[in-house]
């Protein structure tokens, strides 16, 4: 199976990885070295896997010589490819990585096509068939990766689009070229002798378009409001009080499917708080937590109005200010008959740290939170 | 040797050795399943006397059976014989009694599940929580058993003599379960969740008890002791947790040990009524210094008579003989007395404060901490000199 | 065909049409051509044929039994006395969770797969499994999953979170070390190559059998590994999705397991053991399968209700998915569930009952011969009968609360595993040793393997119960004095019987490697048919033709081999001999097709399974690792499809004679 020429770079290649491999091991700091073998690795391999390809480059038989040497070399676009992605990477050392990195892949993905279609065109004195064993090769890797990249291209493009416009523009947007993809369709599906030419010229535009949007959008930014909120964490804010909070209590999750991590029930009803403790056969007033434990507390609230449950966690000396500022945590607003689940790991005691308590803002009651 | 080996004397063998097997079981091994010492556990011990005769007579049905076969139908030069293909009649037969069998098992079964889960008359609750390797129980407010205010204790978990008590076991790092088999099955503890585990003592008396969940390094070491008083003596033993702490005197060995453990130990364990030399409360921050957020509470230590996740006694042989073998009626008061000088297990306690890794493997090497953001998964190797440690046992010996 | 046939080349001539090329197999292009040496290492490393597989199966089963057992007797060595000092805490944590990881993944199973590799296309007379290539990538896949595994010992230390290893202790912050990465990395692994070779053992028996065998003739080693598979292929896949959840979560950061961010530690408890139950089931069935073979030979009777037999393997592997949170009854699920998985428990005791029923009826009435394989086979009844029963005890589920977790739970998973399942191996050994061989492994030494090995076993794990059921929890580097009772026959006395009697069976076992060596040094060849045995793999030579069969056999009743030795007279109820085994085998050999095609060797399937290895390592060690083995499999699965169908001249021609019919074996594989 392996000629002799492919057997010795094979070889070289073994030994230089295992080189490689305990140079790095063993020897720090590993720079030059490293750099050497590994050189030697890649260039070793190359040539292994060519001669591979070419089992030396020698025919078995005349015939398969001439009639190989007799075909004319067909049109290819793979040494423009490489050479495109050697030029990104230059352009990728002189600037961002990413680009480097890009121009590798190109380069890779050139060279690759560029080997299998001399590997096929020299296999026999037939055409259809170098070109179906050439896309016996290669369909299995292209068609996925061309797939995936061009999809990738297409929805990265897009999202960069939507999240630059305005959300009222996004929506007309979406819808336009919606429309325009279902019309296509449409009459691609109805007039069968639509020419082909026109459709994929419109393809194409609109690929171009698509792309150039994306890039565009994408150097330009998100529109302000998403920067707005990342920049000031909107949904992480907990606002505690008895109204509704613009952030926070947006899609507010009111159903809760866990039962047996629950160390408590925490019901309003009529007005007035209680607390049922898993194992405690009464209802309580309070609610008791071993420390540095983390514990789930649900809130049931049976009354007609939206309330949040709030646990007040004492207070804490800001260092920087002085300040003494009040730590809480709650849910989001709960409706009639709905639920929501608090999380909690209080790690000191309410003797020291406390003291710790249930409320519902605009209700005057409280549970205290016990924690020894 | 053929002969030896023959079917008939080796069921004989048999035989003897499952009789001499059945006899040679260890005397009161402290965590024995067949020797119930509650009702939960009495339950259970019922079931165990359903289904282990039934399964020890089919055993014994079984070995026969082969034995004979082994016997009766061994090549005695007979010829090939009648090739049965089965019976279906008979083998229906075989299906249908063991299922029946099965059945009445089966029910006594569902129902003895079910009782065990009944927590609706439940006296008495304590919260129960694992950490990696001990185990500490805090008590809520029960104005009924005299507890004004939550304890904390760890390692000997004491409840009331007949009453039933319900624990609310879970954990703070990973999976433990909670076993003390003369009063109950076991139940695991598990981090996030609130597992429910009934346990009541018929007599007063000291039961042993052990992890049952492989919880890391040191699981063999994770143990337990449940103490069972009576009435009285638990009001006791509660009035004496909640009673004030007794600074030790001035001038005194034990006084010189309360500053060395202000200064090294209260890092981790809490003291209620320690007060620092400047009057404020000394607070114990293990939330700083260990993984899993909490460290032995060690008000009263010396009211317990194991530590260390109840790995070590703290009493010595001859005091340890005398309480764990205390009759139920002399037990309370043996244990009520605590840990006097003379009864210290100071070998273990001096050995434990000199390097706690050693004596016990935990996640306690300063060099290896950052999987855990640099806090500890045990006790760490203090380093204390001799002096120290003198002091540190004559203070110790003052919380009781 | 594939695509690197070169169409004949003739040379263009200028001007004229192109001629169409033909195409000629075997002509191949490129470096691609298949490796086509019989003899040698390379023969065993790029083999395809199921009989070479089994073997490596074997020897990989038999290496790791070792490995496992010095793992086993380290851990004995330091229980025998209170606080042991032979292996600290986190050496001994790391030796039971791989005792239990090998014996499992690395031991039983591959030894099981040995048998049915071996055998099942023997005993269903066909030439090969349905995937030839497929079948040793299976192979070389389980071997690598266990050298990773077992790398982790030279790593940084092993996994220390028990075989079962339940989060979130096997989490990154509470097992810090990379041992629990080569744990799931190495399952992982393993498990594929299990997966695959399920997939290909059922098409097998469901697409190769010869003429005649229909399902309800087929021996019931063939069934009993046919629901293997089914189970195999129905419970990887839960486990595949339980270790890819731990991967995620201590390599790249996920939460799955982690309680502060909302998790249920139940959860993996549950995938876990929806896969470990019907595992046991796929470590004992095989087990069943091979005495059921061996209890009919050698009581000369069919087995006794050979469709109670075939239908209770099936109710058990069926119902072994509906009892698996019987391993949770004390991990917090509710008195309702509870109660469920105990009655289902106890409800898959029945079939197996019926196994065991239907195993002594058949000797009833037999004429039994006591050699090395039936005194195995007779163990496996006898033992299991005993674990099965010691199981009974724990489908009581409050009883189960007080034994789980305790020695008394090892006691009975060492008696249905070790003496079910590994005797019924050893028993297939001693039966089958003939066939692989040419020789029958010597008696006298076959005894004493049994017997140092019934006692020992005994021995070890007899006295667990005691142990369990007196308090002594699993798991434990060490226990003490304090909770080891008092007297003669405490918890210490029974440590150190269950110490040395590991000891005795590790004697008993070396016995075993003995008997091998000497076997193969001063036994004599055996007969073609030394136990006068009953089903089809018998009709071949000893060891079988690479080809098998020189002819298919045609088939006409269960336990077809032995209608054809003997004339069964139903009215004086008496079997007369009408042919020996040497003569039937001769008639197959003249009547032998001409033209048999087997499947040629392969490189790729072992390039594919370094390279999958290459790429789970990469997940510890980094992403250039992953680049590096994802290439590597890349370029394996390139050359796997794009190889000639067959290598040049590898076709076997039959013995000569007329033009028969020449049958071509079509693979795909």
């Amino acid at each position: 199976m392996f000629t002799g020429a492919s057997k010795y770079f094979l070889g070289l290649t073994a030994g230089a990885v295992v080189s490689f491999v305990l140079y790095l091991l063993f020897v720090t700091p590993n720079d030059l070295g490293a750099i050497a073998l590994g050189t030697v690795v890649l260039v070793a391999g190359t040539l292994a896997g060519v001669t591979l390809f070419n089992r030396d480059a020698e025919a078995d038989t005349i015939e398969d010589a001439t009639g190989a040497a007799s075909q004319p070399l067909s049109n290819s676009v793979w040494p423009l490819v490489c050479a495109l992605g050697v030029a990104l990477m230059v352009v990728g050392l002189a600037s961002v990585a990413m680009v480097f990195l890009i121009g590798l892949g190109v380069l890779a993905l050139g060279a690759i096509e560029w080997l299998v279609q001399d590997w096929a065109e020299g296999a026999s004195a037939d055409n259809k068939f170098n070109a179906f064993i050439r896309e016996r090769a290669l369909n299995p890797l292209e068609l996925p990766i061309f797939a995936a990249i061009g999809a990738g291209v297409i929805a990265f493009s897009f999202s960069r689009i939507m999240l630059a416009m305005d959300k009222s523009a996004g929506a007309i947007l979406f819808i336009i070229i919606a429309s325009a993809v279902l019309l296509v369709g449409f009459l691609n599906a109805f007039k069968p002798n639509f020419r082909g030419k026109i459709v994929a010229v419109l393809a194409a535009v609109a690929g171009v378009a698509l792309i150039a949007g994306g890039v565009a959008t994408a150097l330009s930014g998100e529109r302000s409001q998403l920067a707005e909120a990342s920049a000031e964490d909107h949904f992480a804010h907990k606002e505690c009080g008895e109204e509704k909070s613009k952030y926070f209590d947006k899609l507010a999750n009111n159903r809760v499917p866990l039962r047996s991590g629950v160390t408590a029930t925490v019901i309003l009803e009529d007005g007035k708080l209680r607390a049922e403790m898993i194992g405690f056969p009464e209802p309580t007033r309070y609610v008791t937590i071993p420390k540095a434990n983390d514990v789930s507390i649900l809130f049931r609230n049976k009354d007609a109005e939206d309330r949040r449950l709030k646990l007040t966690l004492g207070t804490e000396v800001v260092a920087e200010t002085g300040v003494e500022e009040k730590l809480y945590t709650c849910t989001q607003m709960t409706g009639e008959d709905q639920e929501n689940v608090l999380v909690v790991n209080i790690k000191k005691q309410s003797s020291v740290a406390g003291p710790y308590e249930l409320v519902v803002p605009g209700i005057d009651d409280a549970i205290e939170v016990v924690v020894p | 040797m053929k002969r030896m080996m023959s079917p008939r004397r080796l069921t004989a063998l048999a035989g003897v050795l499952g009789v001499a097997f059945l006899a040679g079981c260890a005397k009161n091994a402290p965590q024995d399943t067949w020797q119930p010492k509650g009702p939960n556990a009495e339950k259970i011990d019922n079931l165990n006397w359903l289904v282990f005769p039934i399964a020890g007579v089919v055993g014994v049905i079984m070995l026969a059976l082969f034995a004979v076969v082994m016997v009766k139908f061994r090549d005695r030069g007979q010829p090939i014989p009648k090739q049965t293909h089965g019976k279906p009649a008979l083998e229906v037969t075989l299906t249908i009694i063991p299922a029946l069998i099965l059945s009445v098992v089966g029910v006594f079964t569902v129902r003895g599940i079910f009782d065990l889960a009944e927590d609706k008359d439940t006296e008495m609750i304590i919260n129960v929580t694992g950490q990696q390797w001990w185990w500490e129980y805090d008590y809520p407010i029960q104005e009924e058993y005299g507890v004004a205010q939550p304890i904390i204790t760890s390692g000997q978990m004491v409840i009331p003599a007949g009453t039933k008590v319900l624990l609310r076991e879970t954990s703070r790092d990973v999976i433990h379960s909670f076993w003390v088999p003369a009063l109950n099955g076991k139940k695991d503890a598990v981090p996030g969740r609130i597992h429910l585990l009934r346990m009541e003592a018929d007599e007063p008396g000291i039961y042993a008890g052990q992890c049952a969940e492989f919880c890391g390094l040191s699981h063999a070491n994770m143990r337990m002791e449940v103490v069972a008083l009576s009435k009285e003596d638990f009001a006791a033993w509660v009035k004496n947790q909640l009673a004030d702490y007794n600074a030790p005197a001035k001038d005194t060995l034990a006084k010189q040990g309360e500053e060395v453990f202000l200064n090294q130990c209260v890092r981790c364990h809490q003291v209620n009524g320690l007060k620092r030399a400047d009057g404020t409360p000394a607070i114990a921050a293990p939330e700083d210094n260990v993984y899993a957020g909490a460290a032995p509470n060690l008000t009263k230590f010396m009211a317990r008579n194991t530590f260390a996740g109840a790995m070590f006694d703290l009493v010595n042989k001859k005091c340890r003989e005398d309480v764990w073998g205390a009759s139920s009626s002399e037990f309370g008061t043996k244990y009520l007395a605590g840990v006097t000088e003379d009864c210290l297990n100071t070998t273990d306690l001096r050995a434990w404060l000199r390097n706690a890794p050693v004596m016990k493997p935990m996640y306690a090497n300063p060099e290896k901490l950052e999987p855990t953001d640099g806090k500890y998964r045990g006790m760490p190797n203090l380093n204390l000199t001799e002096d120290d440690i003198d002091k540190l046992v004559a203070y110790l010996l003052t919380l009781r | 065909m594939a695509i690197i046939e070169r169409p004949e080349a003739t040379p263009a001539v200028p001007g004229a049409p192109s001629v169409p090329a033909t195409v000629t197999p075997s002509s191949s292009l490129g470096a691609l051509k298949r490796p086509v040496t019989t003899t040698g290492w390379k023969s065993w490393l790029f083999t395809v044929d199921h009989k070479k597989i089994g073997i490596i199966y074997g020897v990989m089963g038999m290496f790791f039994l070792v490995v496992g057992g010095v793992e086993a007797l380290l851990i004995r060595l330091q229980l025998a006395s209170a606080e042991g000092k032979v292996l600290n805490a986190s050496v001994y944590n790391q030796m039971f969770t791989m005792h239990g990881t090998t014996m499992v993944f690395l031991f039983a199973m591959p030894t099981a797969n040995a048998f049915a590799n071996y055998f099942l296309p023997l005993q269903l007379g066909a030439r090969d499994v349905a995937f030839p290539r497929m079948n040793a990538l299976a192979v070389w896949l389980t071997l690598t999953g266990g050298i990773i595994l077992n790398l982790a010992w030279f790593l940084g230390g092993a996994a220390d979170g028990g075989w079962f290893m339940y989060a979130p202790n096997s989490g990154p912050i509470f097992s810090p070390s990379n041992g629990v990465d080569f744990w799931v990395i190495g399952l992982q692994i393993a498990g594929i190559g299990s997966l695959i070779g399920s997939i290909n053992l059922i098409v097998t028996v469901l697409n190769m059998r010869a003429p005649g065998l229909s399902l309800m003739k087929m021996p019931v080693f063939s069934w009993m590994m046919l629901v293997v598979q089914f189970l195999l292929v129905f419970s990887l896949p839960v486990i595949t999705v339980a270790l890819a959840l731990l991967m995620f979560q201590r390599s790249f950061g996920a939460t799955f397991f982690d309680v502060a961010q909302g998790a249920d530690p139940l959860l993996w408890q549950h995938l876990f053991w929806i896969f470990g139950h019907p595992e046991v089931y796929i470590l004992v069935l095989p087990a069943f399968g091979i005495v059921s073979e061996i209890l009919p030979t050698f009581s000369r009777k069919p087995l006794f209700g050979y469709p109670f037999v075939v239908f209770s393997g099936a109710a058990i592997g069926l119902v072994g998915f509906g009892v698996w949170a019987h391993h949770m009854f004390a991990s917090g699920l509710g008195p309702v569930s509870v109660a469920v998985f105990s009655v289902a428990t106890m409800a898959i005791a029945i079939p197996t009952g019926v196994k065991i029923f239907n195993w002594t009826l058949t000797m009833w009435g037999g004429k039994i011969w006591f050699a090395a394989p039936m005194k195995f086979a007779i163990g496996l009844v006898v033992l299991f009968t005993f674990g099965g029963l010691s199981g009974v005890t724990h489908s009581v589920a409050p009883s189960d609360t007080q034994q789980t977790d305790t020695y008394y739970i090892v006691a009975h998973f060492h008696y249905v595993l070790f003496g079910g399942m590994v005797f019924g191996l050893f028993a297939g050994f001693y039966y089958w040793w003939p066939k692989i061989f040419g020789k029958r492994l010597n008696e006298r030494l076959g005894s004493w393997n049994f017997w140092l090995m019934f006692i020992g076993m005994n021995m070890t794990f007899g006295p667990m119960h005691i142990l369990g059921l007196q308090g002594q929890p699993r798991r434990m580097y060490q226990w003490t004095e304090n909770r080891a009772g008092e007297g003669f026959f405490d918890l210490g006395f029974w440590n150190m019987i269950a110490s040395v009697g590991s000891f005795v069976l590790a004697i008993g076992v070396l016995v075993f490697f003995i008997n091998v060596l000497w076997t193969s040094k001063k036994e004599p060849k055996a007969p073609l048919d030394p136990w006068d045995a009953r089903t089809l793999e018998w009709i071949t030579a000893s060891p079988p033709k690479e080809h098998n069969f020189d002819r298919i056999p045609t088939v006409t009743h269960l336990d077809e081999f032995f209608h054809r030795k003997y004339q069964e007279d139903h009215a004086t109820e008496t079997m007369t001999p009408i042919k020996t085994a040497e003569e039937i085998l001769a008639e197959e050999e003249a009547n032998g097709e001409s033209h048999i095609h087997l499947p040629s060797p392969s490189y790729w399937p072992f390039v594919l399974a370094t390279g999958v290895g290459i790429l789970g390592l990469g997940v510890i060690y980094g992403v250039p690792t992953m680049i590096i083995g994802a290439s590597v499999v890349l370029v394996a699965i390139f050359g796997w499809v794009l190889e000639p169908s067959v290598a040049e001249d590898f076709d076997y021609e039959g013995t000569s004679h007329d033009d028969g019919p020449s049958k071509e074996l079509t693979t795909h594989g």
